[in-house]
């Protein structure tokens, strides 16, 4: 291969003095993938070991939801936000105010929708709903900071989920993270090369997204053959050894317990 | 006259909560070309990050040419932008680098930045795509490049904005053996026009033709030898000691002997 002479601008230090240029949009898209990947990787760091099995976790906190929905006494919602408040004050203080955080926020936002039902004098619908959404958001917060993603689609397998069904929601935080990271890296790569005023910004971030979009066919082609060869026929088996500890068989009574009370207030 | 280009001094850097520089002290002198090694996940592309002014440490100070780069610095685009054409970075990945419909947009896209005529600008490409022998890829859609062929066109869009200081993340990766001899010359040939070159590498066959001088890194993320390259390479107490090489035994013939490997 030939090689010709080094040319005399490349030897020689350019004048340069950049313009100013506004590039909000690159540092906003670079902070919000950079979130979405640090969350999926602490998921993965997480040294916190759920307390209960998890399939039991799922199974009762979409009951409680239901159960939530449905009730119309005042009395079980505050025992179950009293329930979720104690949880919550068990687990680390950095997940806790995170949770604290979403569920606040959107009990605030609720309260701010039921504000013309409270001028028309309708104080107990807005209470009510208020005290339900909060308690709704806090048990699916507690579920998620506290539960593995992987250790969720595996408890998903017990409750006769078709197992295609877990393989594309494995798959997807898989690629969610992988994707994420190489978005990452070439918005990294634009923001190194936008070293002045950038006049086409959109047509560059259309050439990540196409190369993105490029890739992530080409990575699904090549698992999609690495499945092949390694003999997938679309069964997706999860094995799940873990076994009931005493604590299951606790939560497992308190949250019929949670049942029973359901029934009595609705009966009062 | 030896010009201190780069200095780090008692930097420490975390991901949430996991350490990433340990401690790193280094300077860089214009014009040198000094190597990162060090096994996988010991630091050394995150130290390249910190060089580029992707991220800032957490504690410590970084200087390029005398100035303090801070992240209250980086935040003024005008800074960032100057920085960033002083420090021209290749990715390990080429794929992240490229994302221009054409080869001759992807090289042209700094100098278009730098406010250039576009008859400058086509001068310039031309002479990336000549010193990088890819004059014949001038209209080709980059995604659909080889290996060998992404990597030329990453350094070319990166050497057009006429950088001073060029850093490498694993520049050998992936490439054939042909390849990788050029770039090691083409490397050396702009270091001789007076680019300062930082190389992060596994490659322990081509780095002491890479660089003079070489910066081993442990697996807990600090430096634990800055010293000639040749040196290092002899020291293979200290390599092994960081995981970066293996001893094993093996036959060639009748005679036993041992030699060690890395750990691509």
């Amino acid at each position: 291969m030939k090689q010709l002479d080094i040319p005399e601008w490349l030897t020689d230090n350019d004048n340069y003095i950049p313009k100013a240029d506004k590039d909000t949009f690159i540092n906003k898209s670079i902070l919000s993938v950079f979130k979405v990947i640090s969350r999926i990787k602490m998921q993965d760091f997480s040294q916190s070991q759920s307390f209960v099995h998890v399939s039991l976790k799922v199974f009762f906190t979409f009951v409680l939801l239901l159960l939530l929905s449905i009730t119309r006494s005042f009395v079980f919602v505050i025992i179950v936000n009293v329930y979720l408040l104690s949880v919550l004050s068990l687990i680390n203080a950095e997940s806790l105010v995170k949770i604290l955080k979403m569920s606040l926020g959107v009990t605030l936002f609720t309260a701010i929708i039921m504000l013309p039902a409270i001028l028309w004098g309708n104080y107990y619908s807005c209470v009510m709903i208020t005290s339900k959404i909060f308690a709704t958001v806090t048990s699916i917060g507690i579920l998620s900071h506290t539960t593995r993603w992987n250790d969720i689609t595996s408890a998903l397998r017990r409750f006769r989920i078709p197992g295609i069904f877990i393989l594309i929601l494995d798959i997807t935080i898989k690629y969610m993270y992988l994707l994420g990271n190489l978005t990452l890296n070439m918005l990294y790569a634009l923001k190194l090369r936008s070293v002045g005023k950038n006049k086409n910004k959109y047509t560059s971030m259309a050439g990540i997204a196409g190369s993105i979009f490029l890739q992530s066919k080409e990575m699904a082609e090549d698992m999609y053959h690495a499945m092949e060869c390694r003999g997938f026929t679309g069964e997706y088996p999860i094995y799940n050894k873990s076994k009931f500890k005493w604590v299951d068989y606790l939560y497992i009574i308190m949250n019929i317990g949670f049942i029973i009370l359901f029934f009595y207030f609705a009966k009062i | 006259m030896v010009i201190r280009m780069i200095e780090i001094k008692d930097v420490y850097f975390s991901y949430s909560d996991s350490l990433a520089l340990n401690n790193i002290n280094l300077s860089i002198n214009k014009g040198e070309a000094i190597a990162l090694m060090g096994a996988n996940g010991c630091g050394k592309s995150t130290l390249l990050k910190l060089i580029n002014g992707i991220i800032s440490p957490d504690k410590g100070h970084f200087r390029f040419n005398d100035e303090e780069i801070t992240y209250k610095k980086l935040q003024d685009s005008k800074f960032s932008k100057l920085l960033h054409q002083k420090i021209g970075f290749v990715f390990q990945n080429s794929d992240t680098q490229l994302f221009c419909s054409t080869v001759f947009d992807e090289i042209a896209f700094g100098p278009r930045q730098m406010g250039m005529s576009e008859s400058e600008v086509e001068e310039r490409v031309k002479d990336c795509l000549d010193l990088l022998n890819i004059l014949e890829l001038k209209n080709r859609t980059p995604y659909h490049l080889s290996g060998g062929e992404k990597r030329k066109v990453a350094i070319a869009s990166v050497l057009s904005m006429n950088p001073e200081v060029l850093v490498l993340d694993e520049p050998m990766n992936g490439l054939d053996p042909k390849t990788q001899r050029w770039l090691v010359d083409f490397l050396n040939k702009l270091n001789k026009a007076g680019k300062t070159l930082i190389t992060s590498t596994h490659n322990l066959e081509l780095v002491h033709e890479l660089s003079s001088r070489s910066v081993l890194f442990d697996e807990n993320h600090a430096i634990v030898a800055d010293m000639k390259t040749e040196e290092l390479l002899e020291n293979i107490e200290l390599l092994k000691k960081v995981n970066l090489v293996d001893q094993y035994y093996h036959y060639h013939g009748n005679k036993e002997h041992r030699h060690f490997h890395d750990h691509n």
